[in-house]
């Protein structure tokens, strides 16, 4: 005896205004009565606070109430027999409805340390009270509204970064401090979660051979806890471009594709918000880079140099211009209302 | 009496039987009708084979056309497609092949190997990017390394089936890390093999994966049939969506080598996506300037290099920024090592020999069929600019490019562009590679297309000044041997004798390698196919001094060249060419070993040297000539082949000598008696028995009886040793020696003979020969007795049918006139031989020749006898025999029958 859903597209991935559509198939070794047949659509922010800046009595409430997004609840049949053997039920449910007010803005999905926003869909099969309903859950994914994004492609924004010795806050090696180096280029700070992040950077001079540029892609989340608001930056992805001691005054390519499941649009919400950073990373090679190697990697270090510049991430529903999937008249010519919320101009240009 | 000679009236019967003559118009061997050759040669050309080493150019445009268009078909075709992708794929396996083979896995050296790469169970995350810790360095052998990458290879596999692809995916970046370390620097081109062997049957895998869900739903319906040539716009959603992931989890992997080799794995993947995959070379080049290793990321762009040519189509672009950044590199090593001590270290010698190949591959890959402008356009972004005033100003090339850069550069161009690749060649001299070697590779392009070649005598100059500089022997010779074909083909004869001169400086100061005398050889070679004459050889400079300098198989070689061209040209008549030749194939001589050489080792020097003997001619000096083969009597003494010659020309000598009449008396007798040594000299003694009866007829001709009758007695006495000597005689032998019996005969009749030993003593000798000798066939032992009965007959004519031309020689009609004895011996003799022809007969098993050979008897008794009794009962026996053995209308027993019957021999 066993119940799924299957949802009509195979990434589960829908928008608030499309109909969330799909198939309830129950395997039946004999015939059963029901009282109806429930439909539960249930999206909510979920909050938690684990260490980083929120102070010890914060942590020790642990889970925040979450943020309830939206709660559906849908019948699909009413009482009624389902027979044995295997059976479809259809069904389609409209998650944004236009006439009601809804909790929250519907946020993507996104699943982060302290911050969770998880849309979950549960049906039952309710048989009274002798009998256990049958009941399964599913998570499937919402990603922003067509209404929402920008009628024309974003042109990614570019800041440029140049990384001395003078430039660091930290304290450095002797010899890297008498001998100087110099990396400069630049890094888009605005950059559309399907494209990767573009960029370019060159070691114009440097007296200690370097060892490794990484490139650490960060993720900030705050909540906000009564008056405080408490902030954790993980390290989501390092990616390596270049290993060694590489010649000077060749431009090396940044390119990183943004992992998938650790990434959403930026957010900026009332009670929390989600962020992300690029860090760029120049380690040194040192004998005592190889004494500490297995020192927390997060933790700067006298043989390592960096410089951070914030990162928009932006949902940009990609036309597949090759692919001619897209049909160009979907994508709305209305003015975008929210536009200015999502934007935010980025003018940290360092000199 | 029995028997009577028949007397003969050779004159009368002359008139009888000559035929009428006429005077004919051509001689029946000349070449009458050129017009039926010319005929056959315009056929030939009509076929439709074609010479594939022929190379008219037509045929050659032709099928660079035929390559355009299959090139632009292509495009629309697909089959080609294919067969274009599969022919890179096999290059590719032969190219890892030699890469293999070059630098073969050492059974000493051992490799460390971070331990979890290659051990199993290892079950880390994909994006596992933590630094192993120095404790888990391993050693093991380099056997047991490729072992270990076999069975990850396996699993890697394995799990695939397995529908475990995201195993599959983290074994393979863990093959793919393992290219991170370059330590073990000779292991690492093995290494590279089989780690992209791995990437490359992974990328296969996810391109088969990708399309399949391309081509059908998950629930096994069928979508579309992607055609080869698809566009992204046929990719449905979710192969796309695969696709992505895919990249994205390739694109997670924390290290940028490794990185690097899984995105180029999956590189035509990227077909699925866009129409234009290509427009990630570009990133891909740029991101592999990363890696700082030398070795690593010169590697690791020859796999983009191969990666790039699995798309439909690429351009140039990122070929050429590859190229540059491997410049860079390069000169950044080179730099350094100049900076310390001006020549390369050991390892940095290794690591240019471990690059050179991706070097290569790449430069053949960027100037693969490309067309004339696109060539200026390459050079011109790789720095070289082909001008020459900009070429000094930023010449920014390095040697080491430029060979194979060189290599690749079409000759067309080559040759129209020579002064300008001069003057790169001499303004990039650097320690990445031998400057001179890039000299002599140009001048071998250029050699192969010499009448292209634009400016040759400001190269030429150019060259000449280039070499000057030179005082290295090797380096001087090969750059010189580069451009001998150039200087030759320019009528260039002064320069030749400078670049000889210098050759000659240098060698007095310094010892011939192995090398250098194969440069040599190569370069006298060049020099006697340039020359038809041997004296315009003989007058460069310095040339036989040069040649007395080398040695061992070389000098041999280009002795036995020197002499083959000498032959060629017809006789030798010069002196002092003769003397020079005589010397070379002395030294030539010199170097064979008779004893423990094989036979076709040194026939053919043998044979060149004896033809040289042959060829050698003094003219009206016979004296010197005779002196000359004297010489070489001594000189040449294995030579048994030479040797007959030797008797050969002594003879010819007599001979010339002997028309020319005055005083050659004693020159001839000279040759003779060089004769009569020479002879007993020749292992054969069948060749001395013939060489004894030329010789013989040399005498008669000159009328030196004594020494006549001492060559006939030699003659005699080397028949009578024939069996003792050479064992088991073949047919062919026997025959020979049977007809040289016949000659001796029919010589015999000019021989004066003598009472004290008896007229027929020496057909005496050749009987008893024959009666000893069983391996002679009763077929031939008749045709001796005829012979010889035919010779008796003819001794006791009053005249004789020939006589020599000599006075000098009585004929034995003369001296025997009237000698009662003399006849009645040849007589008695011929008697008894006519019983002995009817028992031998007799003797023949085969009925055929049986009756044939008493055919033949017949003829020659009826001839030679008159009717009497004797004869005619062999004569009748004969008969029976012949017709009991042959068919009644044979027509041979048929004109015998008559013959007979004309001489009323037929009872």
């Amino acid at each position: 005896m066993s119940i799924e859903i299957k949802l009509s597209r195979f990434n589960r991935t829908y928008r608030p205004d499309e109909p969330l559509e799909g198939k309830i198939i129950t395997k039946l070794n004999s015939a059963i009565s029901h009282q109806f047949i429930r439909l539960t659509v249930n999206g909510a922010v979920n909050l938690q606070v684990r260490g980083g800046t929120a102070g010890v009595i914060e942590s020790l409430y642990g889970v925040i109430k979450p943020i309830p997004i939206v709660k559906k609840v849908v019948d699909i049949r009413s009482s009624g027999k389902i027979g044995s053997g295997t059976t479809e039920i259809p069904f389609s449910v409209v998650l944004k409805d236009s006439k009601e007010e809804n909790l929250e803005k519907f946020y993507e999905t996104f699943h982060g340390g302290n911050v969770s926003i998880q849309y979950l869909m549960t049906v039952d099969v309710v048989r009274g009270y002798l009998h256990k309903p049958l009941s399964t859950t599913m998570e499937f994914i919402v990603e922003s509204e067509k209404d929402n994004l920008p009628q024309k492609p974003i042109s990614p924004e570019m800041v440029f970064f140049y990384i001395t010795q003078d430039t660091q806050r930290h304290t450095l090696l002797t010899e890297l401090k008498s001998g100087g180096f110099r990396v400069t280029g630049k890094v888009c700070t605005q950059c559309s979660l399907l494209d990767p992040i573009g960029g370019e950077l060159t070691v114009e001079a440097s007296a200690v051979p370097i060892q490794s540029i990484d490139i650490h892609l960060i993720r900030v989340e705050s909540i906000l806890i009564g008056e405080k608001i408490a902030t954790e930056s993980s390290l989501i992805q390092t990616t390596q471009i270049a290993d060694g001691d590489v010649c000077r005054g060749m431009t090396l390519p940044i390119y990183i594709i943004l992992p998938r499941l650790l990434t959403c649009p930026t957010i900026f919400a009332g009670p929390f918000s989600v962020e992300f950073k690029v860090s760029i990373v120049i380690t040194f090679s040192s004998d005592l880079s190889k004494k500490h190697s297995k020192a927390d990697p997060n933790a700067t270090k006298p043989w390592m140099a960096m410089e951070s510049v914030p990162l928009e991430l932006v949902y940009e529903f990609k036309i597949f211009k090759d692919a001619g999937l897209s049909d160009p008249s979907s994508i709305s010519h209305r003015e975008a209302p929210n536009r200015s919320e999502i934007f935010r101009t980025c003018t940290c240009v360092k000199h | 009496m029995g028997v009577e000679f028949r007397r003969r009236d050779y004159g009368a019967e002359e008139r009888a039987c000559s035929l009428p003559r006429r005077r004919a118009d051509t001689h029946p061997l000349s070449a009458h009708s050129p017009s039926a050759l010319k005929v056959k040669e315009s056929d030939c050309r009509k076929d439709d084979f074609v010479d594939p080493l022929r190379a008219t150019d037509g045929i050659m445009e032709e099928a660079a056309d035929n390559m355009l268009h299959e090139d632009i078909d292509s495009e629309a075709t697909t089959p080609s497609d294919i067969s274009a992708q599969l022919r890179i794929r096999k290059e590719w396996s032969s190219f890892k092949k030699i890469l293999m083979q070059r630098f073969p896995v050492s059974k000493t050296t051992p490799v460390s190997v971070v331990s979890g790469v290659l051990v199993k169970g290892n079950k880390g995350e994909l994006d596992d990017s933590k630094i192993f810790d120095e404790e888990d360095v391993k050693v093991v052998s380099q056997q047991e390394y490729l072992s270990k990458l076999q069975e990850l290879k396996d699993e890697i596999n394995q799990s695939w089936l397995r529908d475990d692809r995201v195993t599959s995916l983290r074994l393979s970046i863990k093959v793919a890390r393992l290219l991170m370390d370059a330590s073990v620097i000779q292991f690492y081109p093995t290494l590279f093999v089989l780690a992209t062997d791995i990437m490359d049957m992974l990328g296969d895998r996810v391109w088969a994966r990708i399309k399949q869900k391309a081509e059908i739903t998950e629930e096994g319906g069928f979508i579309y049939a992607l055609p080869d040539n698809f566009k992204a716009g046929d990719v449905c959603f979710d192969a796309k969506e695969t696709c992505n992931n895919w990249l994205s989890k390739v694109g997670s992997v924390r290290e940028l080598l490794p990185r690097i080799y899984l995105e180029l794995a999956i590189l035509p993947c990227w077909r699925f996506l866009h129409n234009h995959p290509e427009n990630n070379l570009q990133r891909l080049v740029m991101m592999v300037r990363g890696i700082a290793d030398p070795v690593a990321s010169a590697y690791c762009r020859l796999y983009l290099v191969q990666c790039a040519q699995r798309l439909p189509q690429y351009d140039t672009g990122f070929l050429i920024t590859c190229i540059n950044d491997l410049k860079v590199l390069l000169m950044r090593l080179t730099q350094a090592r100049d900076a310390m001590d001006g020549n390369l270290s050991g390892n940095s010698k290794l690591l240019l020999t471990l690059i050179e190949p991706t070097i290569e591959y790449i430069m053949r890959c960027l100037f693969k069929d490309r067309k004339q402008m696109e060539i200026s356009n390459i050079l011109v972004a790789l720095g070289m600019g082909r001008d020459p005033s900009t070429l000094f100003q930023n010449c920014s090339c390095i040697s080491i490019f430029l060979h194979y850069i060189l290599k690749e550069l079409p000759i067309a161009f080559t040759c129209f562009n020579a002064m300008e690749i001069l003057h790169l060649i001499e303004c990039t001299d650097d320690s990445s590679f031998d400057q001179c070697l890039n000299f002599k590779l140009l001048g071998h392009r250029l050699c192969e297309r010499v009448p292209e070649v634009s400016s040759v005598h400001l190269l030429v100059d150019k060259i000449t000044q280039v070499l000057s500089c030179y005082d290295k022997l090797d380096a001087y010779l090969m750059v010189a041997d580069g451009y001998l074909e150039i200087i030759l083909e320019n009528q260039l004869a002064t320069c030749v004798n400078v670049i000889l001169g210098g050759i000659f400086e240098r060698l007095m100061e310094e010892k011939i390698g192995e090398n250098e005398l194969m440069i040599l050889q190569s370069i006298f070679l060049k020099l006697l196919a340039h020359f038809a004459n041997i004296e315009d050889i003989l007058a460069l400079n310095h040339f036989l001094d040069i040649l007395d300098m080398l040695h061992g198989s070389s000098r041999n070689s280009v002795n036995m060249h020197l002499l083959s061209m000498a032959i060629r040209e017809g006789h030798i008549q010069d002196p002092t060419v003769i003397e020079v030749l005589l010397e070379v194939a002395q030294v030539l001589y010199d170097g064979l070993d008779f004893s423990n050489m094989r036979k076709d080792d040194y026939q053919h020097p043998a044979r060149v040297i004896s033809h040289f003997v042959f060829m050698v001619d003094y003219g009206m000096e016979v004296e010197s000539h005779l002196r000359f083969l004297a010489q070489c009597r001594g000189a040449f003494a294995s030579i048994s082949e030479l040797q007959e010659m030797l008797v050969h020309s002594s003879n010819k000598l007599a001979v010339r000598a002997l028309r020319d009449g005055s005083n050659s008396i004693s020159f001839v007798k000279s040759c003779l008696a060089f004769n009569e040594v020479t002879v007993p000299a020749i292992p054969s003694v069948i060749r001395q028995f013939k060489l004894y009866l030329e010789t013989a007829e040399v005498a008669i001709l000159g009328g030196f009886i004594s020494h006549l009758d001492g060559l006939i007695n030699a003659a005699i006495n080397c028949l009578q040793s024939v069996d003792s000597v050479d064992g088991v005689q073949t047919t062919e032998d026997v025959e020979g020696i049977i007809s040289l019996i016949c000659k001796l005969c029919g010589m015999l009749v000019m021989v004066p003979g003598s009472l004290e030993q008896g007229a027929a003593c020496i057909p005496k000798r050749v009987l008893s020969f024959l009666d000893s000798r069983s391996w002679v066939f009763p077929r031939l032992k008749t045709k001796v007795l005829c012979m010889v009965v035919f010779l008796s007959a003819a001794l006791s004519q009053n005249q004789f049918l020939y006589h020599a031309i000599s006075g000098k020689v009585i004929g034995n009609y003369q001296l025997f006139y009237g000698v009662r004895s003399y006849h009645q011996e040849l007589l008695s003799f011929s008697g008894g031989v006519l019983q002995e022809i009817v028992n031998i007969v007799m003797q023949e098993p085969s009925m055929a020749v049986r009756g044939k050979m008493a055919l033949e008897a017949c003829n020659c008794v009826a001839s030679s006898f008159k009717m009497s009794d004797e004869p005619l009962e062999a004569c009748s026996k004969l008969v029976e025999i012949a017709k009991s053995c042959s068919p009644a209308g044979d027509k041979f027993l048929q004109s015998t029958l008559k013959f007979l019957n004309a001489r009323q021999f037929l009872v």
